[in-house]
């Protein structure tokens, strides 16, 4: 599954400020390290700064100019201080009571930052667990609800050995697939899910290897919802998959 | 500042009223806005987006922000907005302008009033999703692709 895809459509809930608490957590801790969707993000922000542009044309009164100067004239402005004239000889206790200071101030405020970063990462953890949850169980509901067509996929013109469960639903968008008995790939190539829906071209519905069983679970790729399924298929892609399948299925599979 | 102000305040102001309806209001948030660049100039970062469009989110923001009655959320000093000054340099503003309401006009009236609901409202998805009926997945790929498909009106 792709985490940039997972992330895609709340990047512009968050540009938007309207995406919750918890999801918002998660998604700004992933945001940190990932550059592809901070750069899809400032592209989401310029989507909503056109849109801004596209209601252009209302003036501000001309009183309201006057105002913005007048109350930038009243804002404060960085002041010199002023030199103190002390007596030298208790020049040097003042010097060693501020480094004592200095020292005191340090250890607290690495003590506080600590803490401050404990306690950060102590309610990122929760908030990921509580989301991972809901999800978990999301997912869990959707697929043994009654609409949950299974799909068997068995080997196409080769020994039946391998074999893949795919469930889908089709209005919840969510499917896991179960393979099994799957040959080893060399390491540049990856099995690729493909949902081929009644009409339109084949969507992409997960990368996986099998384990050295020959085992393999793809659980909720990204997928639009409410999308029919005519049939699954699995191909060998390059590492990274592709967009569209570049080989014959070596799999495939109808509802069943 | 008088020229940032006399050459960015009609965009502001115009966010802020579309989504105020107010022009008390509208003015507070104009004024909030720019007293907001006086004292953070070094905020905006010109080497990654235009100010006018970093402007206008933030007025954006700060009016959702007085609607729902909750304090300031927008971090200006992380707020980079991807619209490359080239393509709205004000010899080409009227170009663009066309080229963004054209975009919009060309979009499916359901898609353009969920970006309008979400953008000028401050709806959320779910929000949207229970006035229109629609399911919340479809409302949010809606949104997602209406404001990238603004952008790419611009780059193409």
């Amino acid at each position: 599954m792709s985490t940039h895809e997972q992330f895609a459509d709340d990047l512009s809930l968050y540009a938007l400020g309207v995406l919750p608490d918890q999801e918002r957590l998660v998604l700004e801790q992933h945001l940190k390290d990932c550059s592809r969707c901070r750069q899809e993000l400032e592209e989401l922000r310029g989507g909503m700064g056109l849109l801004a542009f596209s209601i252009s044309g209302a003036k501000p009164p001309v009183r309201a100019r006057e105002r913005l100067m007048a109350a930038i004239a009243k804002e404060p402005k960085t002041r010199p201080g002023r030199a103190v004239h002390r007596t030298p000889w208790w020049r040097p206790l003042e010097w060693a009571i501020a480094a004592s200071a200095v020292v005191v101030v340090f250890m607290l405020a690495s003590q506080n930052g600590e803490l401050r970063r404990q306690l950060a990462s102590l309610q990122f953890n929760m908030a990921k667990q509580q989301v991972k949850l809901e999800q978990a169980e999301n997912f869990v509901a959707s697929l043994t609800s009654p609409e949950a067509e299974h799909f068997t996929l068995i080997a196409a013109k080769t020994p039946p050995q391998p074999q893949g469960k795919v469930i889908y639903s089709q209005q919840q968008g969510t499917l896991v697939l179960l393979a099994s008995n799957m040959p080893e790939l060399p390491p540049e190539k990856t099995y690729e899910l493909w949902l081929i829906p009644k009409s339109g071209a084949p969507i992409p519905a997960g990368l996986f290897k099998p384990d050295r069983h020959g085992s393999a679970v793809v659980a909720k790729p990204p997928l639009p919802t409410g999308t029919e399924a005519q049939t699954f298929a699995i191909t060998v892609e390059p590492a990274a998959g592709s967009p569209a399948p570049t080989s014959k299925p070596i799999m495939v599979g109808e509802p069943g | 500042m008088r020229e940032l102000y006399d050459r960015y305040s009609g965009i502001v102001y115009s966010v802020a009223l579309r989504i105020l309806g107010d022009t008390g209001t509208a003015e507070d948030i104009l004024q909030d806005v720019f007293i907001k660049l006086w004292r953070s100039p070094h905020a905006f970062d010109g080497n990654r987006g235009s100010l006018a469009g970093w402007l206008a989110v933030i007025a954006r923001n700060r009016a959702i922000d007085h609607i729902r009655q909750r304090r300031p959320e927008t971090d200006v000093e992380n707020l980079v907005i991807g619209i490359e000054p080239d393509m709205v340099q004000t010899a080409d503003w009227n170009r663009a302008l066309s080229k963004i309401r054209e975009s919009l006009g060309s979009m499916p009236g359901i898609q353009r009033s969920a970006i309008e609901m979400a953008f000028f409202d401050g709806l959320t998805h779910t929000e949207i999703a229970e006035k229109t009926g629609e399911r919340l997945g479809t409302i949010k790929t809606r949104i997602r692709t209406g404001l990238k498909a603004l952008r790419k009106a611009l780059t193409e």
